[in-house]
């Protein structure tokens, strides 16, 4: 999903950038909050974040002669909503334009926006339509995490829609070409990091379900229903 | 009596079937290059604006990996430093539920 530098013209890294950047400073603010509410969300933290900066690195082929990376962003979704999800996802993306040339520093404002901002929205959209009805943990933690993933493809590519608008067509032929590119190459890739992502939570469930019923990801009885399925 | 290992079995049958599908789809084209999304994308960038690839210079300078090896070096890394996080802190719970 990352644009690469020098392939969005200068106003609309600008335009990314300013949408990116109050995202980033609400969720440093929220971060130091929840941290400073309960010391115990730090290894929680480090778990969701570990996993985008595994799952970010791989580069995966897929069905379509083409090959991606997955985002791993769903159990930060989850655990700590999109705006603690969006620093996470500027550290990767930063890690990777400094020292991968994955991306870069202009066009980071749009790689934050599509993999730090929409596909944690989208995911966080889909988990709180969840969470409160009958729906197995699992399946809710799959359909965020793919949601997620699929998202942050498609925003990838509107941006660069808007920024190159086909000569006929305009923007929506532009986009149709984009998502031929991202978002079809990335649907097997976000079913299986939908699985990987809902066998983790399967473990953090076994081994830390205090932290995730006193953060409030999931009710008690939620958490115990899964827990007695697994044992 | 329970299976206790159904998301497991899903997740392995899941990796399993889009590897056989990857496997036919990639034997089926011959001669083409699996390039990354990234780099299709440049492609689809230079092809609607009419601009060779090569005159897209980067607005900021960066520096770049001197070679494949290195990159994946560096991927590899990345992926090191959330494994070594992902791996401590499950360790320490772990330990600790045992302690309790």
């Amino acid at each position: 999903m990352h644009i690469m530098e020098g392939f969005l013209p200068l106003q609309w890294c600008i335009i990314w950038w300013i949408v990116a950047l109050p995202c980033i400073l609400l969720g440093m603010y929220q971060l130091k909050k929840v941290l400073a509410a309960d010391r115990e969300a730090l290894p929680l933290l480090g778990v969701t974040g570990g996993f985008i900066f595994i799952l970010s690195s791989l580069k995966l082929p897929s069905v379509t002669g083409s090959s991606s990376h997955p985002t791993g962003t769903g159990l930060s979704i989850i655990s700590f909503g999109p705006w603690i999800t969006c620093v996470v996802c500027a550290i990767v993306l930063l890690f990777q334009a400094l020292f991968l040339a994955h991306g870069g520093l202009s066009v980071l404002g749009a790689n934050i926006v599509s993999m730090g901002i929409v596909g944690p929205i989208v995911g966080y959209a889909v988990y709180r339509l969840l969470r409160d009805t009958p729906v197995n943990i699992y399946l809710t933690v799959f359909l965020v995490t793919a949601f997620a993933d699929m998202f942050t493809y498609i925003t990838t590519s509107l941006e660069l829609a808007l920024a190159y608008p086909a000569e006929t067509g305009g923007v929506a032929s532009s986009f149709i070409l984009f998502l031929g590119i991202f978002a079809v190459t990335q649907i097997p890739l976000a079913i299986i990091e939908g699985f990987v992502l809902a066998l983790v939570f399967k473990y953090i469930v076994a081994l830390k379900p205090d932290i995730l019923i006193r953060l409030n990801i999931f009710s008690k009885e939620k958490i115990n229903a899964a827990r007695n399925e697994a044992s | 009596m329970k299976f206790r290992y159904t998301l497991e079995v899903l997740t392995i049958i899941a990796i399993v079937v889009f590897s056989v599908i990857f496997l036919y789809t990639s034997s089926t084209m011959s001669g083409t290059k699996f390039t990354g999304t990234d780099t299709a994308g440049s492609q689809g960038i230079a092809e609607l604006s009419g601009t060779p690839l090569e005159n897209f210079q980067p607005l900021i300078p960066q520096w770049k990996p001197p070679g494949t090896e290195i990159e994946s070096c560096l991927f590899a890394l990345q992926a090191a430093i959330g494994g070594i996080i992902v791996g401590v802190v499950f360790g320490f719970w772990i330990g600790s539920g045992k302690k309790a």
